[in-house]
């Protein structure tokens, strides 16, 4: 039982509190925490290809691409973190949607692998893009 | 052949005596393969300490009523075997989430204000009189919510969720599952009653989807997913013209 635990002599029972570490108590809480804070290192890759955009719209002269070990490696663990948020965002999304075709409800398994059909066609689509204007 | 003992540690809280819960260690005999943690805790009762408090019926998960924290994991006790555990020890503990009573006993006062909340009845524009007929369902119909009406009120989903631990005014998952199920019946239509329950601030909107209340369900009810497929209609509902016609 947490310290923070409160007894009630009003209703004579007994309240534990929850720990602030009740996410260690269980692989499944883990992962969840994981999953909710792969947000920040994304928003953090964002905000500074932001930065980067902004520095470009100053001119050719302003602008220089970033090449430093650190930035590689910032940016892997960014990507690990954006691979393993699209992974639980595109699996739970059989979970949640739910439509039905010729009267017959679709099943998770065929809209979660859709999902994955999609996310793949669209990353080659961008990457065809992004290589095709880098030429 | 030595007997084959196991050791039971149950929670015991005496509100009259103590001011925290403590565990108290029981060795027993193993005595029969398909014993279960329910059957310990019945020999306990009845060979070892008359005073060990639980709540339990049916013995076979359909009450709901002997639902427990089995090292760290909402079960029913019932369901729970000792050769899954044995030569560990196995540690009995209330419901995580829920005032204690007495030792094994929780205060369910709160779970039941919730469920009562969100009408888990069919209702009726206009009722029908029972000389016009039963009203009748297609199995499709059936198969729509027929999920969700597996639940047996066993509460496990809501010791299992960190969101109703950390904050009780959550509605939290079978009251929004069972508040699912006949939003789903094609025979009810009660959805407009249901809607200032399941879409307030305390509803469905604080779950951030552990998952962990479908992981734990006995019954495969995945609340889970009937909170996140009830986000997804009351936008709908909110976002679509027309979307909140009846």
């Amino acid at each position: 039982m947490s310290a923070g635990a409160r007894a009630s002599t009003a209703t004579k029972t007994y309240r534990p509190a929850m720990g602030a570490g009740w996410w260690t108590r269980k692989r499944h809480y883990f992962l969840y925490m994981v999953r909710e804070f792969t947000a920040l290192p994304l928003a953090l890759w964002l905000l500074w290809l932001l930065y980067e955009i902004y520095r470009a719209g100053r001119g050719p002269s302003a602008f220089y691409p970033p090449s430093s070990t650190a930035f590689v490696v910032f940016s892997v663990i960014c990507l690990l973190f954006a691979l393993y948020h699209s992974y639980t965002f595109l699996s739970l999304a059989g979970v949640i949607l739910h439509f039905k075709v010729l009267d017959k409800p679709v099943p998770s398994r065929l809209i979660v692998l859709s999902q994955f059909g999609l996310w793949l066609v669209a990353s080659v689509v961008i990457g065809a893009v992004l290589i095709g204007f880098g030429r | 052949m030595a007997e084959k003992r196991i050791t039971i540690r149950a929670t015991r809280y005496d509100p009259e005596k103590d001011s925290a819960p403590r565990l108290q260690s029981y060795d027993i005999p193993f005595s029969d393969e398909s014993m279960v943690v329910l059957d310990a805790l019945n020999y306990i009762k009845s060979h070892v300490d008359g005073s060990l408090s639980y709540r339990w019926s049916c013995r076979m998960g359909i009450c709901g009523s002997c639902g427990m924290t089995v090292n760290g994991t909402p079960k029913l006790t019932c369901a729970a075997f000792l050769r899954d555990y044995w030569p560990r020890s196995i540690t009995v503990s209330p419901l995580n989430n829920f005032p204690i009573v007495r030792d094994l006993v929780v205060d369910m006062e709160d779970f039941m204000n919730k469920l009562k909340s969100i009408k888990p009845w069919i209702i009726r524009k206009q009722e029908v009189p029972l000389g016009a007929g039963e009203h009748r369902q297609t199995m499709d119909q059936i198969d729509d919510f027929r999920q969700f009406s597996q639940c047996i009120n066993c509460m496990l989903c809501y010791a299992a969720c960190p969101v109703y631990g950390l904050d009780d005014k959550f509605l939290g998952p079978a009251a929004i599952a069972l508040a699912r199920r006949y939003n789903l019946d094609s025979r009810d239509e009660g959805i407009k009653d249901r809607l200032p329950v399941i879409a307030s601030s305390e509803g469905l909107w604080e779950c951030s989807f552990v998952g962990e209340c479908s992981v734990v369900c006995p019954k495969g009810v995945d609340p889970a997913k009937a909170i996140q497929q009830t986000k997804l209609d009351t936008t709908m509902r909110f976002v679509l013209p027309f979307g909140n016609r009846e």
